[in-house]
């Protein structure tokens, strides 16, 4: 049978920039390299820098999911300064991270995969929508297009939120290390609940039965799209003066056993993606080792660049041959898992589903109407009085690694200081675990082994088969241009209970 | 309305519960539209290296909302998150938007274009063929635009994508295009900034812009002229801490040395802005943002000694 190679390209309704190159054989795709094709460099950036930079600056990271990096940065922060955080400040974090990720969740449903299975109006920016399996009537799709612009306001109300506590969105200011700066007083609180019960209306008015009617007329995606049952979260939404809690437990789904996820089992390399570790590269690309001559260790590495890793830094080079993305490879005792809202709902056992394209759909749909409660909750136990917020200023730590779950699932941020100045910045991105290119031994990361085997039942249908697949991952490549390497030997995530929070 | 007046409109309508600049200038553009026998403003947005967040923040803007600007002002014809278009399909309605509106599509642009490695760290889309870059699609777009917008901090002179020690090379558009690019910058940009000028090139053409491009309806005065806690600064009373009520020179604000008019506009419908939460100003509409601003608690003073703490 022939072999055909079809370029996905580009990706669009999505954050950042991303191309799929598929092989066909006959109607089954039979390979796929997702290729993120944006770099930037954050971890260079944030070096020789002060340390409490991190907030504001790694959120540049991401406009999509800004507050995560935010909120990653500050925990970092808080161990690191051993600040203990006022309870207040507590709830006030998890409020503003909770409406960054309903702002997410209702834009990607909206904005990027409702396109996927509705028919848009055939004017910019949706012209050519070429959607070859539009399966609603006339009645039904015109009210789906409604809830696309209604869904355009709900989230900016969520954004609303987020900037009354935060001074602006993307990109808040207040949840920083320490606690929250702003004081949530009555006029904040009340003026929040409001809006929180827009979205909430939105929510369970038109995206719960949206979600819904997809499900049901799009019935078939529950078995399309599936990926290997192994999934990861690293916690969310953390409580506890040092951090110590999180509300929804972080765990490792491996064959319907979930235990808790070790960093030291993390590895990454770079077999397909565009880096290198030589000194030829240094020298060639312009880049060398820290100025203080210190190597950094390197993670295990394909390639035949073994050893080399110990003495040079792993550096971008968009020439390499053979490589088709800036993600790397990156494995959890050897094996790749999914991330996201899907990994939370079945580690947690709100959801017993699969692993396809409309699971992921539904998980997600599922969170944000969880989130929606809980914010509730945690709005009403707000008690008007100062900012809560208590700053240390010595480092105790010269090293420290902070994790949580993003709206795209497992984040890390792990620094090394001198002093009060970052000697080295690793980010992890949850893009990096969805989008890891093949390693070594050939090993699909969890887009690439949920397009494989997809049966494209008609020509014309072929970018609407792989659009609804890659995007039900939410797919963010402004965030998955970052790399780190794990050091061996680094501390554990913390073990992470299910806190029972509110008895 | 007179441009004047329009301009009056975009800087020192009073800021109240309810306000929004784009509702306001949503009905004006469709009247002239309409009047005139005009169509919308034809748009190519392309997404270069950034975080995507000018576009998030453009969902942002409120009644109108994002939505409305789509269906009353602008045909966006190419943009990587909002089209419905994908794969070949969205590289052949590009082609065809350069051809049939060359000349007179708006392009906009959010993010810095890296220079270093043949652009190849910024590629828009990939064909069977060959990787296209955006420094690529920069050069083929630009001379054919009538207007180019930079949105942003980093498509505008840089930004966090340039910052040191800069290893892709990212450089502002204007550095590539070698035309008169109109930058709106900030980190993320406000969206009535965007959608404000926008409005002006539909309505009256090219807008007035300061020495560094930057459209003066939005960025003329610094942030420390309409600061709230002016009077502190007056009465040399400082914030000790993030938290506190008094002027946050002291931890680092960079208010004097930033133009933009936050204090009143304010951000996500008017709620709020980075002061209001007590914490500093960091300069995101800058030329030198980030690294003039880092580290960013730290005063003025103490970031820039040798202009004693001036811009």
């Amino acid at each position: 049978m022939s072999r055909q190679r079809i370029m996905f390209s580009p990706v669009t309704r999505l954050s950042g920039l991303l191309s799929v190159e598929v092989f066909l054989e006959g109607r089954w795709v039979s390979e796929a390299n997702a290729s993120a094709t944006l770099f930037r460099g954050f971890e260079w950036i944030m070096r020789d820098r002060h340390v409490t930079d991190a907030v504001y600056l790694t959120q540049r990271v991401c406009g999509i999911c800004s507050t995560s990096h935010g909120a990653v940065a500050s925990y970092l922060l808080d161990d690191l300064l051993n600040n203990s955080i006022p309870e207040q400040g507590q709830y006030l974090r998890n409020i503003m991270f909770g409406a960054d990720f309903l702002q997410n969740h209702i834009r990607h449903f909206y904005l990027f995969s409702l396109p996927d299975f509705v028919r848009m109006p055939d004017h910019p920016p949706f012209q050519q929508q070429n959607l070859a399996d539009a399966r609603f009537d006339s009645a039904t799709t015109r009210q789906m297009v409604a809830h696309y612009f209604e869904g355009i306001k709900a989230s900016q109300k969520c954004h609303q939120i987020l900037a009354i506590f935060g001074g602006k969105a993307p990109h808040q200011h207040s949840f920083v290390h320490g606690g929250v700066s702003v004081a949530p007083t009555a006029d904040k609180v009340a003026t929040a609940l409001a809006l929180l019960q827009e979205v909430n209306d939105f929510v369970q008015g038109c995206m719960v039965p949206d979600t819904e009617r997809i499900a049901r007329t799009y019935g078939d995606y529950f078995h399309i799209g599936q990926t290997p049952r192994r999934m990861l979260s690293f916690g969310l939404f953390r409580f506890g003066e040092k951090n110590e809690q999180v509300l929804w437990r972080s765990g490792l789904l491996k064959e319907q056993q979930v235990t808790v996820p070790q960093i030291s089992f993390i590895q990454e390399e770079v077999t397909h993606s565009w880096y290198e570790c030589s000194p030829e590269v240094s020298r060639r690309l312009g880049v060398f080792p820290n100025s203080d001559g210190e190597g950094y260790p390197g993670v295990s590495q394909g390639s035949g660049n073994d050893g080399s890793c110990e003495r040079h830094e792993i550096i971008p080079d968009p020439y390499k041959r053979q490589a088709y993305s800036f993600v790397k490879s990156v494995q959890y005792a050897g094996e790749t898992y999914q991330v996201g809202p899907l990994a939370r709902m079945l580690i947690n056992g709100f959801y017993r589903g699969g692993t396809s394209t409309m699971d992921r759909i539904y998980a997600r749909t599922l969170e944000t109407v969880l989130i929606v409660e809980q914010m509730k909750e945690w709005l009403g136990r707000l008690i008007p009085g100062p900012p809560p917020i208590q700053q240390n200023r010595e480092p105790v730590k010269k090293e420290v690694v902070a994790v949580t779950d993003a709206m795209r699932g497992a984040l890390l941020h792990r620094a090394q200081v001198k002093g009060e100045q970052v000697s080295r910045y690793d980010i992890i991105t949850p893009t990096v675990w969805n989008f890891s290119p093949k390693d070594r031994q050939g090993q699909r990361g969890p887009v690439e082994s949920a397009l494989v085997g997809t049966e494209i039942p008609r020509p014309d249908m072929l970018f609407t088969v792989l659009g609804r697949i890659v995007r039900s991952f939410d797919p963010c490549l402004n965030c998955a241009t970052h790399i780190m390497d794990i050091k061996n030997g680094s501390p554990f995530i913390r073990e992470s209970k299910m806190v029972e929070i509110f008895g | 309305m007179r441009k004047e007046e329009f301009a009056h409109l975009c800087r020192n309508w009073p800021v109240q519960g309810g306000y929004s600049l784009a509702g306001a200038v949503v009905p004006l553009v469709r009247t002239y539209l309409f009047g005139n026998h005009r169509r919308k403003l034809p748009v190519i947005w392309l997404e270069t290296n950034d975080s995507g967040d000018n576009n998030i923040s453009f969902l942002n803007a409120t009644s109108p909302y994002a939505g409305q600007v789509f269906t009353y002002m602008i045909d966006l014809l190419y943009s990587n998150p909002f089209m419905a278009a994908q794969g070949p399909d969205a590289l052949q309605l590009l082609t065809n938007a350069a051809r049939e509106y060359s000349g007179k599509f708006t392009l906009v642009v959010e993010g810095a274009v890296p220079t270093k490695a043949d652009g190849l760290y910024t590629v828009i889309a990939r064909t069977p063929e060959r990787p296209l870059t955006a420094w690529e699609i920069l050069r083929w777009l630009g001379p054919l635009a009538e207007y180019v917008l930079a949105v942003g901090t980093c498509a505008s002179f840089g930004g966090p994508s340039a910052a040191r020690p800069n290893l892709t090379g990212s450089r502002p558009i204007q550095d590539v295009l070698q035309r008169p690019v109109i930058r709106v910058s900030g980190c993320p940009v406000n969206p009535e900034w965007f959608v404000g000028t926008l409005a002006h090139l539909i309505l009256y053409g090219m807008p007035e812009v300061d020495d560094q491009g930057r459209p003066t309806l939005f960025y003329r005065d610094t942030v420390h002229r309409h600061c709230q806690r002016r009077s502190y600064f007056d009465q040399k009373v400082f914030a000790e801490k993030l938290g506190d009520k008094e002027c946050m020179y002291s931890v680092g604000c960079m208010g004097p040395a930033t133009l933009a008019d936050c204090p009143y506009r304010q951000w996500v419908d008017h709620v709020s802005w980075p002061v209001k939460a007590n914490t500093p100003c960091i300069g995101c509409t800058n030329r030198d943002f980030p690294d003039g601003s880092t580290p960013f608690y730290q005063s003025l003073a103490q970031k820039r000694p040798k202009e004693g703490g001036r811009a």
